[in-house]
C-alpha cells in the first residue's frame, strides 16, 4: 500500500535534512504507529505520501501510484484513495455534521442518492448517527474528530493517514478515537497513524515505526513507543 | 456536472463579499462605459473621417501652351499610375462655365479673353498618398501647378492618429483596473474560503472543480458590469444622439440602432473576458491547486 525507497528530503535552507533515506512498506490492511518526537520528520512523511511536496531523493509509492513521477493535475486522484485525519479536525463551522461529511462526496461529484446512503452509514461507524444535524461547535472535541474521520473514510479510500488525530483530546478520549482507528482498520482500510502519545501506542500493540532526526531507528511488529 | 452547484457557489461567494463585489462590478461598469462611449465615438468620427478623406481631391493645373497631343498623352500616363482612382479632364471651357455658374456676379468682369488654366481633377484610392502623387506631378512638363488641401490633409490625418492613440492608451489603463479589481475581489473570494478549498484538495477534487466557481464568480462581476454599462449607453444614446445630430448638422453623422447593438455585444463579450481573466489572474496567484 505503501512503499518508500532511499527517501530523502531537504527542505530550503535546511542543512539538516527533514527525511534521510528512508526505506519503508507497509502492506494492504496493516495498522502501522508513526512514532517520534516533534522534529523527526513524521509529518514531512505525511505530505510526501499526499504529494503536497516532492522528495528531494528516492522513490514514493502509494496504492499503485508513483507519487514522485505523478503528474500534477492527477494528484486529485492520488487524494481519492487517501483518507486524512488531522490533530485540529478542519471542518467547516457554518455546516452541519451531515454536510460536512457529505462535502467530501459533492466535491467529487457524487449524485445525492449515494450521498444519501453512504454518509449516515459512515455516521452510524463513528456513532454519530444521532449528531447529524448538530454543528462542529455543539460537540465536543473527540466527537468532532469522529465526524472528520467519518469525512475521511466516507470516499472508501483503501488507505487512511492520521497526523496527531489525538493531539487536541484528553486520554480517554484519545482511546476511544484509538478504538474507532482500530475498527475502520478491521474493515480493511489500511492505517498509518503519526503520533507521539506513548500511552496509546502501547495500549495498541501494533506494528510500531520510529522516527529520529529524520531516520528510522526502529520497525517492529506489536511494538511499543519505546525508550527515551 | 451539476451547474446549479457551481453558480450557487458562485453567487453565495458574491453575497459574502457584497462590498468589494459590488466596487468591482462598479469599476468593469466605468471601464465598460467609457470604453463604449469611445468606442462610439471612434466609430462616429471614422465615419466622418473616410467621408472627408474621400473628398481629398489631388488638382494639376496645365500649362496653356499644352497642345491637345501632350494632354493626351499626360492623361494616358497619370491614369496608369495604381494609386489612381478616378481622374477627370476639365478644358478652359469647361473651367469658365463653372466659374460662371458659381459666381455669375463676376463674369462680367472676365470678358473675351479666358483665364482660367485647364486642368486634372484626381481622385485616389487611399487619400494617404496625396503628397506622393503632387509631387509626381508637379515634375511633368506641361503642369503649372498642382494643388491639393495640404495643411488640412496632414492636420486631419495627424488627428485621427491621435486620437486613436489615445483612446487605445486610455483603454489599456482602464482595462488594466478592471482587470486587478477582479482579481483582488476573486482573492478575497478564495481567502474567504480557504477552508473550504484546503478540505477539496484534501479528499481530491479535481482541480477545476474546485476553480470553476471562482472563475464563475468573476465572470459573474464582468458579465454585471458590461449590463450596467450598457444599459447606461443605451439610454445616453437614445436621449442624447437626436440632439447631437441637431446639434451638428454639417457633419456626416450617421447612427443606426445596429451600430448601438455591436457596441453593446462588444461590450458583454469584454465584460466577460475580463471577469475571466481577473479571476484566473488570482487563481493562478493565489489558489495553488
Amino acid at each position: 500500500m505503501i512503499l518508500a525507497r532511499n527517501v530523502t528530503k531537504f527542505y530550503p535552507k535546511h542543512d539538516k535534512p527533514a527525511l534521510h533515506n528512508i526505506n519503508l512498506s507497509i502492506s494492504k490492511g496493516e495498522f502501522v504507529f508513526l512514532v517520534g518526537p516533534s522534529g523527526s520528520g513524521k509529518t514531512t512523511f505525511i505530505r510526501l505520501l499526499l504529494r503536497e511536496i516532492l522528495p528531494t531523493s528516492g522513490e514514493i509509492e502509494v496504492a499503485g501510484i508513483d507519487v514522485v513521477r505523478l503528474r500534477s493535475w492527477k494528484i486529485p486522484y492520488l487524494r481519492r484513495n487517501i483518507g486524512c485525519v488531522f490533530q485540529d479536525f478542519k471542518l467547516l463551522p457554518n455546516k452541519t455534521v451531515f454536510e460536512n461529511v457529505a462535502f467530501a462526496l459533492e466535491v467529487l461529484g457524487k449524485p445525492r442518492k449515494i450521498i444519501e446512503v453512504h454518509v449516515p452509514e459512515v455516521l452510524k461507524l463513528v456513532g454519530l448517527e444521532d449528531k447529524a444535524e448538530k454543528f462542529p461547535h455543539e460537540l465536543s472535541g473527540g466527537e468532532q474528530q469522529r465526524v472528520s474521520m467519518a469525512r475521511a473514510i466516507v470516499n472508501r479510500p483503501p488507505l487512511l493517514l492520521a497526523d496527531e488525530p489525538t493531539g487536541n483530546l484528553d486520554p480517554s478520549t484519545s482511546l476511544e478515537i484509538m478504538a474507532l482507528f482500530d475498527r475502520i482498520n478491521r474493515l480493511g482500510t489500511t492505517v498509518l497513524v503519526a503520533t507521539h502519545d506513548r500511552e496509546m501506542v502501547d495500549s495498541m500493540r501494533k506494528r510500531v515505526v520510529a522516527l529520529e532526526n529524520g531516520q528510522i531507528v526502529r520497525d517492529q511488529r506489536r511494538g511499543v513507543y519505546g525508550e527515551g | 456536472m451539476r451547474v446549479s452547484w457551481f453558480l450557487k457557489e458562485a453567487f453565495i461567494s458574491l453575497r459574502r463579499n457584497l462590498v468589494t463585489s459590488f466596487a468591482a462590478i462598479t469599476a468593469v461598469a466605468l471601464c465598460l462605459f467609457v470604453l463604449g462611449v469611445f468606442g462610439l465615438f471612434i466609430l462616429e468620427v471614422g465615419q466622418i473621417i473616410s467621408s472627408l478623406e474621400s473628398d481629398v481631391e489631388v488638382v494639376a493645373f496645365l500649362k496653356d501652351t499644352a497642345t491637345t497631343q501632350e494632354i493626351n498623352d499626360l492623361q494616358h500616363k497619370i491614369f496608369n499610375w495604381p494609386e489612381i482612382d478616378k481622374m477627370k479632364y476639365v478644358s478652359k471651357e469647361e473651367a469658365l462655365k463653372r466659374f460662371r455658374k458659381e459666381h455669375p456676379d463676376l463674369t462680367q468682369e472676365i470678358g473675351d479673353v479666358n483665364p482660367l488654366p485647364a486642368s486634372f481633377e484626381i481622385q485616389l484610392k487611399d487619400p494617404h498618398d496625396v503628397e506622393k502623387i503632387a509631387k509626381r506631378l508637379e515634375k511633368m512638363e506641361v503642369v503649372e501647378e498642382v494643388k491639393y488641401g495640404k495643411k488640412y490633409v496632414r492636420n486631419l490625418f495627424k488627428l485621427t492618429s491621435t486620437l486613436r492613440r489615445i483612446g487605445l492608451l486610455f483603454i489599456i489603463l482602464l482595462l488594466f483596473v478592471s482587470v486587478t479589481l477582479i482579481a483582488i475581489t476573486i482573492r478575497l473570494a478564495i481567502f474567504a474560503r480557504r477552508q473550504e478549498v484546503a478540505i477539496m484538495r484534501l479528499v481530491g477534487a479535481s482541480n477545476w472543480f474546485i476553480r470553476l466557481p471562482f472563475l464563475l464568480e468573476g465572470m459573474i462581476e464582468g458579465f454585471a458590469g458590461s449590463i450596467l454599462a450598457s444599459i447606461i449607453i443605451y439610454l445616453l444614446w437614445i436621449f442624447f444622439f437626436p440632439w447631437i445630430e441637431k446639434a451638428l448638422p454639417f457633419l456626416p453623422f450617421e447612427m443606426s440602432y445596429i451600430l448601438v447593438f455591436q457596441i453593446i455585444f462588444g461590450l458583454i463579450v469584454f465584460g466577460l473576458t475580463i471577469g475571466a481573466l481577473g479571476s484566473t489572474i488570482a487563481l493562478r496567484r493565489y489558489l495553488k491547486v
